[in-house]
């Protein structure tokens, strides 16, 4: 899976989850600052993605890193490629 | 219809969950299943009189519980087999019409949100219960649950109050308030500001009987049946309300035991004292429903006794039978702020 193709399915993720448009939402975008997310929007969206790309569970340690989109983004290419 | 209860959460769990649970299963002629630990829950089964399960009765079984001390955010992540995440597991499968829980709030929200999921579209489930006024019962929306809200999840609370408050308090068109320090559209925080401006646009269309901001002292004589705020000041109200009710309930027994002739008197007046101590009294209440998540679910007071637990049952019956999930499923769209 491409970068690109992560993102996109990041975005998807996040529209829905937030209720935004997804060309709201960039590789910079910050949860806590742009999103507003809180911790259980944090824990709900590791949810839905451990889901979405079928890579079994995150660990505690490995989410404290994720401040931003493109965060997430590049983990999950670790983890997939 | 059959509802699940956490047995092993609340101060005085399992033995009054349980007790509670039996009473409930026999006044509100419903099938129960108990989750958390067989034995602890088989040991409470017979202290309360029963040799065996009662039929309708069953037990999931859950290994762990949801501790006070557990971070509502990752427990259900550390903790894979609670009584509390086992049970919004079963609501969320059909294995049950609701959940009720006196367990953590905090957690119970969370697992909630995380486990049974919100209805599509609802940005923040809230707890609503319905408070004492002058005139009758008003909803509260938000009582706890969200103490920093945007003003998306406070309009979105004004219409998950209005149907909750048609389907329990069978209105047509409840009157929407707004909780503000001023009746003026310049009183309070932007917050309110820019929340009075989104009702106000969803009065005009005609979507909600909006009657601007009121105050507190209004909104307990009953001046609106729905009295949207944030968590954080709604939850102040409900305390206060509950203290205030406290102290006029020592002042007037007080008053009342001062001598012979005060007693006769307050014999005279015990029924409508009675049902003033019932009014403020969380054990009658039961449990407060969490609108905005997918499935019922309810939380029990954390300190409930047998009797509340008994009262929650006939709360969950009634919130899952009232339809108002389906209300706001079908109405989701009007509830949709974009561009924030």
């Amino acid at each position: 899976m491409t970068m690109e193709a992560i993102f996109k399915t990041m975005q998807d993720l996040i529209a829905e989850q937030f209720a935004l448009d997804a060309d709201e939402i960039t590789m910079e975008s910050s949860f806590a600052d742009d999103l507003g997310a809180d911790s259980v929007d944090l824990v709900e969206l590791v949810m839905a993605m451990e889901e979405e790309f079928d890579i079994g569970e995150i660990d505690e340690e490995e989410l404290t890193g994720l401040k931003t989109v493109g965060d997430c983004v590049r983990f999950l290419n670790s983890k997939l490629n | 219809m059959k509802i699940i209860i956490d047995a092993m959460g609340g101060d005085h769990a399992p033995l009054e969950i349980v007790k509670g649970a039996l009473a409930g299963q026999k006044r509100w002629g419903v099938d129960i299943i108990l989750t958390g630990d067989t034995t602890e829950i088989l040991k409470a089964v017979e202290a309360c009189g029963e040799k065996t399960l009662p039929h309708g009765v069953e037990i999931a079984h859950a290994t762990e519980v949801v501790e006070m001390s557990d971070d509502p955010a990752t427990v259900f992540r550390r903790k894979k087999n609670t009584s509390m995440g086992l049970g919004l597991q079963m609501v969320r499968d059909g294995k049950g019409d609701a959940f009720i829980s006196a367990g953590s709030t905090g957690a119970l929200l969370t697992g909630a949100t995380l486990i049974t999921k919100r209805i599509r579209g609802i940005r923040r489930a809230a707890m609503a219960p319905l408070i004492p006024t002058s005139t009758g019962k008003a909803v509260l929306i938000d009582c706890g649950a969200n103490a920093e809200c945007t003003p998306e999840y406070l309009v979105q609370f004004a219409y998950l109050g209005s149907f909750y408050a048609q389907r329990t308090l069978g209105l047509d068109k409840p009157r929407v308030g707004l909780l503000n320090i001023g009746t003026e559209d310049e009183k309070g925080t932007d917050l309110r500001r820019q929340t009075l401006a989104l009702l106000r646009t969803a009065a005009e269309a005609g979507h909600l009987n909006f009657i601007g901001n009121i105050e507190a002292k209004e909104a307990i004589k009953g001046g609106c049946d729905v009295i949207v705020t944030d968590g954080f000041s709604g939850n102040i109200l409900l305390k206060t309300m509950e203290g205030v009710g406290s102290i006029a309930g020592q002042a007037i027994s007080g008053i009342f035991r001062k001598n012979l002739l005060t007693k006769l008197a307050a014999a005279a007046v015990m029924p409508g004292l009675k049902s003033f101590k019932a009014m403020m009294d969380p054990n009658k209440v039961g449990g407060t429903a969490f609108i905005g998540i997918a499935k019922p679910v309810i939380k029990a007071h954390g300190a409930s006794n047998a009797e509340a637990v008994e009262n929650a049952v006939g709360q969950a019956v009634a919130f899952a039978s009232s339809g108002i999930i389906a209300d706001i499923e079908s109405n989701i769209h009007l509830m949709t702020i974009h561009g924030e």
